[in-house]
């Protein structure tokens, strides 16, 4: 249960991930600072709204806002200027941003390791087959079924959605039929930042919120959106829960093992389907 | 990381303007010292206090003479909490910076690493913050020094708590690395010498900076055991405590930890601290320990005024580690390397306002007081160490003896 729930934060964060490199072809490594953005934002927000229960569903929702802006000026004022270039000086760039991110952050929220607390509605557990269950984890794991259809409406059943697809496809073609390619990429940008900025701040009451945690959460989510196939939704949705209910278990059953697992899926799926369990081969 | 090291760089040599200011006066050369630590993400938690408790100890030293006439200076250096970056800037330190000495160190693994630097460059180094008990003893040599607290003594002094308590069956969780290892084994070894009918019932290794301990919580839950310890800490733990408490885990299995006490801990866990968890820590606002130690207030008045923060176990650390470097060399009256060893090597010891610290000459290791406290909310509903219990270190260290049959094992395995 804990597994699945741990799968849907991975999910939130990496099917982000891989909308922006579905659309933008750029492999955002700052993707994980981005969820640290959300849960430190998530923290301030906390403290400076005033102790309602609704309090807690607006910082969130700031929050993540927040983080979607963040996302969209860095669309607008960095990344705009090297989509031609070698996607090595892309790589450069997210890693830049992740060191500049992480020494904003540290001035800006000082050192110290900071918390947010459940709200009080959702702070105990419930019995589930018997075991007590947190109930934390029983909203993260109704919650994020709720963002991936939401997602899937949008993608399937909305002309915004339908674009996306068609850039993923042919990014020329989309322009030359008269669409405006740099602001739907902004747009991705900023959407799925606001996936991550929403990961960051859905997690920050189950865990500690300090520096460090971009760099945990990104290697995860790289190796899900690996796994599920670089672009593909359905293929993150599947692969953070493999990924989330593997470390789970592994622990249990290989603890010795259970990092090496992780990677050993990702090496033995990129021999067998280097394009990843849902993705599509690059033509 | 150009950018954070350049930030660093600028920073360091503001903050070492700022402290030597005073000292421009004087005109001897100053005594310089090296100080290697993890001054960029995530350990600054604990190396920003000490770096201020450190320079705290310095501008007193320096405003009332210096040592030997001689103001003293350290040059700051960030390791990124990487052995290698460590030992490289170790290396242009001593041949660039010309340096006296090496210092610093909050990572375990940086610690031994700059160690092994120092024997082989023959230069001395004083490690500060890192607490495993290998740097002076299973790996010990005379190139190093060590002026805070290792491992084997908190952990025993913790071990005696628990001794006095009516618990038969233990568990516990640990970070699968050197540091938990070596907790985890001081820990079970001593309360079975004080209590022989303890037994261990089960063990969890995740691995570091793990954030989701919910099949440990499960397992700990399952275990029957009457107490666990906990050797996860910092940002670790905290998720730990955060997830085992909705299990109700602290109601049922008594909760021991190495850590949870200190307040980059019991702060941010706020309302959703383990009240009853025993742990050491430095509980300098409780009123027990300021009566033991009349001159603890105002030491605390001072580093708040100066650092705008309360003070923590590091900054003490920090502020102690100035002044055992300082006496060492008034006590070799000369900053030359063999006979700052030969003061390490003949111990001394220091009165703090924390108590007295023994610098033991047979491995150079340091031997302060030890607390252990119970968690509690204090009135304004802040979680604080109460009932804190003292303890030497020299009442539970390893003794010489002990320490040199570590060594000769330890060179019997290079061999």
């Amino acid at each position: 249960m804990s597994g699945l729930s741990v799968g849907m934060f991975l999910f939130l964060v990496s099917v982000g991930m891989s909308l922006i490199f579905g659309v933008t072809r750029i492999v955002n490594l700052a993707h994980g600072s981005f969820y640290m953005v959300g849960a430190y934002l998530m923290v301030t927000l906390v403290e400076v709204l005033p102790d309602r229960p609704w309090a807690f569903w607006l910082a969130l929702l700031v929050a993540s806002l927040g983080v979607a802006l963040l996302g969209a000026v860095i669309e607008v004022g960095l990344l705009r200027l090297i989509y031609h270039r070698d996607p090595l000086m892309q790589l450069i760039l997210t890693f830049g941003l992740i060191l500049v991110i992480s020494t904003l952050v540290l001035l800006a929220w000082g050192p110290d390791n900071k918390s947010v607390s459940r709200p009080d509605a959702l702070a105990g557990s419930v019995p589930i087959f018997g075991q007590p269950f947190p109930s934390y984890y029983l909203l993260v794991l109704g919650l994020a079924p709720v963002v991936a259809l939401g997602l899937w409406l949008i993608f399937y059943r909305t002309r915004w959605g339908m674009l996306i697809r068609a850039a993923t496809v042919d990014r020329e073609m989309l322009g030359a039929l008269g669409v405006n390619v740099a602001a739907l990429y902004t747009q991705v940008f900023a959407f799925g930042s606001w996936l991550a900025g929403l990961g960051g701040a859905l997690a920050a009451p189950t865990i500690a919120v300090a520096l460090g945690m971009d760099g945990d959460v990104l290697t995860t989510a790289f190796v899900v959106v690996v796994v599920g196939g670089l672009g593909s939704f359905a293929g993150s949705f599947i692969s953070a829960l493999l990924v989330g209910l593997l470390q789970s278990f592994g622990i249990l059953i290989f603890p010795a093992i259970s990092i090496v697992l992780l990677f050993a899926i990702m090496a033995v799926v990129l021999v067998v389907r280097p394009w990843g369990l849902l993705g599509r081969p690059e033509q | 990381m150009r950018t954070r090291i350049a930030m660093w760089g600028v920073g360091a040599v503001l903050v070492v303007a700022a402290a030597t200011g005073p000292v421009a006066a004087q005109s001897k050369a100053p005594i310089r010292i090296g100080e290697i630590n993890s001054y960029s993400g995530l350990a600054t938690v604990y190396t920003f206090p000490y770096r201020e408790g450190l320079l705290m100890a310095t501008k007193e030293i320096n405003d009332t003479g210096g040592v030997l006439g001689r103001p003293i200076e350290f040059i700051f250096r960030d390791d990124k909490l990487k052995p290698d970056e460590a030992v490289k800037a170790a290396r242009e330190l001593v041949g660039q910076e010309k340096v006296d000495f090496l210092a610093g160190c909050i990572s375990s693994g940086v610690g031994l690493a700059i160690s092994a630097y120092a024997k082989e460059a023959k230069v001395l180094y004083v490690a500060t913050h890192c607490q495993t008990s290998r740097l002076t003893w299973d790996d010990g040599h005379k190139y190093v020094a060590h002026t805070t607290n290792n491992v084997n003594q908190y952990v025993r002094a913790l071990a005696t708590k628990a001794a006095t308590m009516p618990y038969k069956k233990w568990a516990h969780i640990s970070p699968d690395y050197e540091y938990g290892h070596n907790v985890w084994d001081e820990f079970s070894a001593y309360l079975k010498q004080l209590k022989p009918d303890m037994e261990v019932v089960q063990q969890n290794w995740p691995k570091l900076g793990e954030t989701d301990h919910s099949s440990y919580v499960t397992a700990l839950l399952q275990s029957g055991a009457d107490a666990f310890l906990s050797s996860v800490w910092g940002a670790q733990e905290i998720a730990f405590v955060k997830q085992a408490r909705p299990f109700g885990l602290f109601e049922k299995v008594h909760y021991f930890s190495a850590s949870v006490g200190n307040p980059d801990e019991l702060d941010p866990l706020g309302k959703e601290a383990p009240v009853g968890a025993i742990t050491p820590g430095f509980a300098w606002y409780d009123d027990g320990m300021q009566k033991r130690h009349p001159k603890l207030a105002e030491w605390v008045k001072k580093y708040e005024t100066r650092a705008k923060k309360e003070p923590t176990l590091g900054a003490s650390w920090g502020y102690a580690s100035a002044y055992i470097i300082a006496e060492a060399i008034k006590r070799a009256k000369s900053a030359d390397t063999d006979k700052v060893i030969t003061a390490f090597s003949e111990g001394f010891e220091l009165e703090f306002p924390w108590g007295k610290v023994i610098m033991r000459g047979c491995d150079q290791q340091a031997i302060p007081p030890q607390w252990v406290g119970v968690v509690r909310m204090n009135a304004k509903g802040r979680p604080v160490l109460a009932d804190v219990e003292e303890v030497h270190g020299k009442d539970v260290i390893k003794s010489c003896d002990e320490v040199a049959k570590l060594r000769a094992a330890a060179a019997e395995k290079k061999k």
